[in-house]
């Protein structure tokens, strides 16, 4: 394969993984599935022996790349790179369990996923908003549907209005709650 | 300065997730605290990653025997995972704290036990062979010269040791194979995570008398 191709498929993959980390999207997470479901069933039969097996695989690996997605950093490698060491991890950690019979997840201290997180005040903007992101998850729906339009999707709080069919003072309102709400998140992590 | 170093082969090996657990936590633990094989490690995982899930486009055929929408749906219908802070390596042992490397997080359950100035945590890997334990020297202590029957992996984790052939320091990885005889001592005390294939044979005079102690050091 070309080195030029190579890096447009890892251009498209980032953009796959940002769309489900930022909103969720399910169709990126398909397309994401679909790419990787074969290979990584492949990886399974081959270290773990058993169809059965490659799917657990399979789903566990996918199951991480969609829960943790919005803690995934460009930065620190590909697309591919990422959701192999997932994978890997997690192979190694049923291979324990299938040959020792141990019930143990030694895989992501082995290999880790993520730098740590800093403890202490040194929070960068790029943690900043890991947190941000994944505290919106804990907000009431109808106030993280407001957030998340106006921060992610960037769209006017007129525009949401007419999306959502309310009135302007109900985005406003809904708006300060929920961004209050944020902040006590963040403030209590800090404690 | 790290003078000693896992064979690319090795490395290639962790990467692909070959070794047992004994075996990734040293090399593991060797690339946390060495900038040359953590940059090798991390190209080699790259490449590897590449290697097993781009190699070529998806065929389709491959996914028609099993409904995969199903699993999708079971997946997306999860809520995201928060970060977990996860804590450090801490381990104590006569009166000092030492923080160790990621790879050890769950692997401090055990106690220490020691004869001498020698003190050591073994780890339960359930390998059938390998023994892998943390292993405390204290300040001018040394181990009866012995050889090994199998490999043994040194990796120092804090403080100095040297033995018939060199000096060491911290974030070295020993391999010792068979043939070697060595009895490693120290002068200011050290800390080190050792993987033994096989129980120790001692060679020396009185020691030899003392085999057993072999597999209570290791």
């Amino acid at each position: 394969m070309e080195a030029k191709e190579q890096s447009m498929q890892a251009q498209e993959q980032k953009q796959l993984i940002m769309r489900v980390a930022q909103h969720r999207d399910r169709q990126a997470f398909g397309a994401l599935f679909k790419l990787f479901s074969p290979k990584i069933r492949a990886f399974g039969v081959q270290r773990l022996g058993q169809q059965g097996l490659a799917m657990d695989l399979l789903q566990e690996t996918m199951t991480t790349v969609w829960t943790k997605a919005h803690l995934f950093n460009a930065d620190k490698g590909a697309v591919s790179t990422w959701v192999f060491t997932i994978m890997r991890n997690q192979c190694f950690d049923m291979l324990r369990k299938v040959q020792h019979n141990r019930e143990d997840a030694f895989g992501d201290d082995i290999w880790p996923l993520f730098e740590d997180v800093e403890s202490g005040d040194g929070m960068s903007d790029h943690k900043m908003s890991d947190k941000l992101l994944e505290n919106m998850d804990k907000l009431p729906p109808l106030q993280r549907q407001i957030v998340q339009g106006v921060y992610l999707q960037e769209l006017s709080q007129q525009e949401l209005a007419e999306r959502l069919g309310i009135p302007i003072g109900t985005v406003k309102s809904r708006l300060r709650l929920g961004l209050e709400k944020l902040r006590s998140y963040l403030e209590k992590h800090h404690d | 300065m790290i003078k000693y170093h896992p064979s690319d082969a090795l490395l290639q090996a962790h990467v692909a997730g070959e070794l047992p657990l004994s075996m990734s936590i040293a090399v593991s633990a060797h690339c946390e605290m060495c900038q040359v094989c953590q940059d090798k490690v991390h190209k080699m995982n790259a490449a590897f990653a590449q290697e097993t899930l781009e190699a070529e486009a998806c065929t389709e055929t491959d996914l028609c025997e099993f409904n995969f929408d199903s699993m999708l749906e079971d997946i997306m219908s999860k809520p995201t995972a928060p970060q977990e802070v996860t804590p450090d390596a801490m381990v104590e042992v006569n009166g000092e704290q030492y923080k160790l490397p990621k790879a050890f997080r769950h692997q401090l359950q055990d106690s220490w036990s020691g004869i001498g100035k020698v003190n050591r945590m073994r780890f339960d890997t359930a390998e059938n062979k390998a023994r892998a334990s943390l292993l405390h020297i204290g300040a001018g202590g040394e181990i009866p010269a012995h050889t090994h029957k199998g490999q043994e992996i040194t990796l120092l984790l804090s403080g100095d040791f040297c033995d018939e052939y060199n000096e060491y320091h911290p974030g070295d990885f020993i391999v010792m194979s068979s043939e070697h005889e060595h009895s490693p001592r120290t002068n200011s005390g050290c800390l080190c995570y050792t993987v033994v294939d096989a129980p120790l044979y001692f060679t020396k005079g009185i020691t030899k008398l003392l085999n057993p102690i072999g597999e209570l050091i290791y």
